[in-house]
């Protein structure tokens, strides 16, 4: 585990906490598309940065969950790692 | 309030996954057969409890039918509704393009006795086991008893009037009755039904605290209504979910009108008190006939509620006389759902689905394992009877007090 969040993880971890299935390429090509544009709804959302905070022992910023993108999403949770080490 | 040319609601699609059959095809082979599909539960986490016999589903696979992003965010309940509202739009022969062309004609309504009880104590596990950051956040939707209405419209794109009833075991008759009202004030199509899952640990341990529960341990005497023998019910897992739709609407589409739901009416005579659910059961019963225009002597068949607790059956047999008059003694009476036991609210709804079969059928399926009788009923056992069924009444009512029934009319395409 990286101390970075990447677009592979992200894409794991919409499969484990959404059962959204998206190759981490195409999350890569397509990471300034909506959220539900891959069927990935605010719950969804939610849990994927409640998965985040357990797994790195640290809170995410608040506005996370309203990340509209997933680039918007890596820069957000990135940056709070990246504060938080 | 009656117009000259009231909007008529007809079934044109039928929905069902239950212990004895994942589609309404194998589910009417096996009910008109009479095959009892009773068994020990096995269901991990279960076997240790003193409830022993149910009607478990055994061959769903969720997976081959459900998207994975449905499956993780809904319990088993919803799995069987979404199921189940799949099967049903196709019977009516209503694709995604149909319903994509008219999204506000089509609502969705459904009942639910508990809600999801599988999904709740994963997460309730998580809780206490872990602590309340491994609460995963779908948990909000997906216990709640609207789930299934919601993930139906949500995943077909149903944007019509929605809602859910939680009105005990009875509550998948009323669910029909409002879908009626709807189609009836200007929605087309309605899908509507019910489905549970109470076979699960939390679900089981929550039931055990009912008197009417049969904790007997042979599954084929562990349920036998209106006999001396009568030892309770035991629960079951599924349901059904049918297409409600304007009469108009289905001529327009060219599709045959199965039957019609002509009249229905709910009482409430209170928890557990079965005397005086004599009482109201006889009026939901006046009710239901007196919306439908229909008299005592046009019901071709009664669907029973059939609890399985002495005072409960007398109260029913007794309902069925006070309401029906001679009638109520010559009448066949039948209770397929000892085949499969009560799935609570959707245990009506298997009946409603079963009566209009019976209707396209001309035969009434038996009441599996019950022999002797010992109310002044014409109880159906052993085998199919057959018979001309052009009006149906299907009763039901719930542990905690409510009553309905339901009168249903063979349509036009059941008449060959």
């Amino acid at each position: 585990m990286s101390d970075r969040i990447t677009v592979e993880e992200l894409a794991e971890l919409m499969k484990k906490a959404a059962g959204v299935t998206v190759a981490p390429d195409e999350l890569q090509r397509r990471s300034d598309s909506g959220f539900d544009t891959f069927g990935l709804d605010s719950l969804g959302l939610l849990g994927i940065v409640g998965e985040l905070e357990n797994r790195y022992g640290t809170p995410m910023p608040p506005d996370a969950e309203k990340s509209k993108s997933p680039r918007q999403f890596l820069e957000l949770v990135n940056s709070a790692l990246l504060a938080g080490a | 309030m009656s117009a000259p040319h009231p909007r008529r609601a007809a079934v044109t699609g039928i929905g069902v996954v239950a212990p004895n059959g994942t589609n309404t095809e194998a589910f009417w082979k096996a009910t008109m057969e009479g095959v009892a599909v009773l068994d020990r539960i096995t269901r991990d986490g279960c076997e240790h409890l003193p409830l022993r016999v149910a009607g478990q589903i055994r061959d769903f696979d969720p997976p081959a039918a459900i998207e994975e992003r449905y499956l993780v965010q809904t319990d088993r309940f919803t799995h069987f509704a979404m199921a189940a509202a799949d099967l049903a739009l196709d019977d009516a022969g209503l694709g995604r393009s149909d319903t994509d062309a008219a999204p506000f004609s089509v609502g969705v309504v459904t009942a639910a006795g508990s809600g999801g009880g599988e999904f709740g104590q994963r997460e309730l596990q998580q809780l206490w086991g872990k602590g309340s950051r491994f609460v995963g956040p779908y948990q909000s939707i997906a216990w709640f008893y609207a789930a299934s209405t919601g993930q139906i419209s949500i995943r077909r794109g149903l944007k019509g009037p929605c809602g859910v009833v939680a009105s005990d075991e009875a509550g998948g008759l009323d669910a029909l009755a409002h879908a009626a009202r709807a189609v009836r004030r200007g929605t087309d199509v309605m899908v509507a039904g019910a489905t549970e899952a109470p076979l699960a640990p939390y679900s089981m341990v929550c039931q055990l605290g009912y008197e009417e529960l049969s904790t007997v341990d042979e599954p084929d005497r562990a349920y036998r209504p209106f006999t001396t023998a009568a030892c309770g019910f035991v629960p079951a897992e599924g349901g059904a979910m049918l297409v409600v739709e304007a009469e108009g609407s289905a001529r327009e589409r060219g599709v045959p009108v199965r039957a019609t739901l002509a009249g229905h009416a709910a009482t409430f005579t209170g928890a557990s008190r079965w005397r005086e659910s004599r009482e109201g059961l006889a009026q939901a019963i006046r009710g239901a006939l007196d919306e439908a225009g229909c008299a005592p002597e046009e019901i071709d068949v009664v669907f029973a509620d059939a609890l399985g607790v002495p005072e409960a059956d007398r109260a029913e047999a007794l309902a069925i006389a006070d309401a029906l008059g001679p009638h109520g003694t010559r009448v066949p009476v039948t209770a397929p759902k000892t085949a499969v036991g009560r799935a609570y609210g959707a245990a009506p709804v298997l009946d409603v689905a079963t009566a209009v079969l019976a209707m396209e059928h001309g035969l009434i399926p038996p009441t599996p394992n019950v022999f002797d009788i010992c109310h002044d009923l014409d109880l159906v056992t052993v085998r199919a009877r057959a018979a001309e069924v052009r009006t149906a009444l299907v009763l039901s009512r719930g542990l905690m007090g409510s009553n309905a029934a339901l009168v249903l009319r063979r349509g036009a395409a059941g008449a060959s």
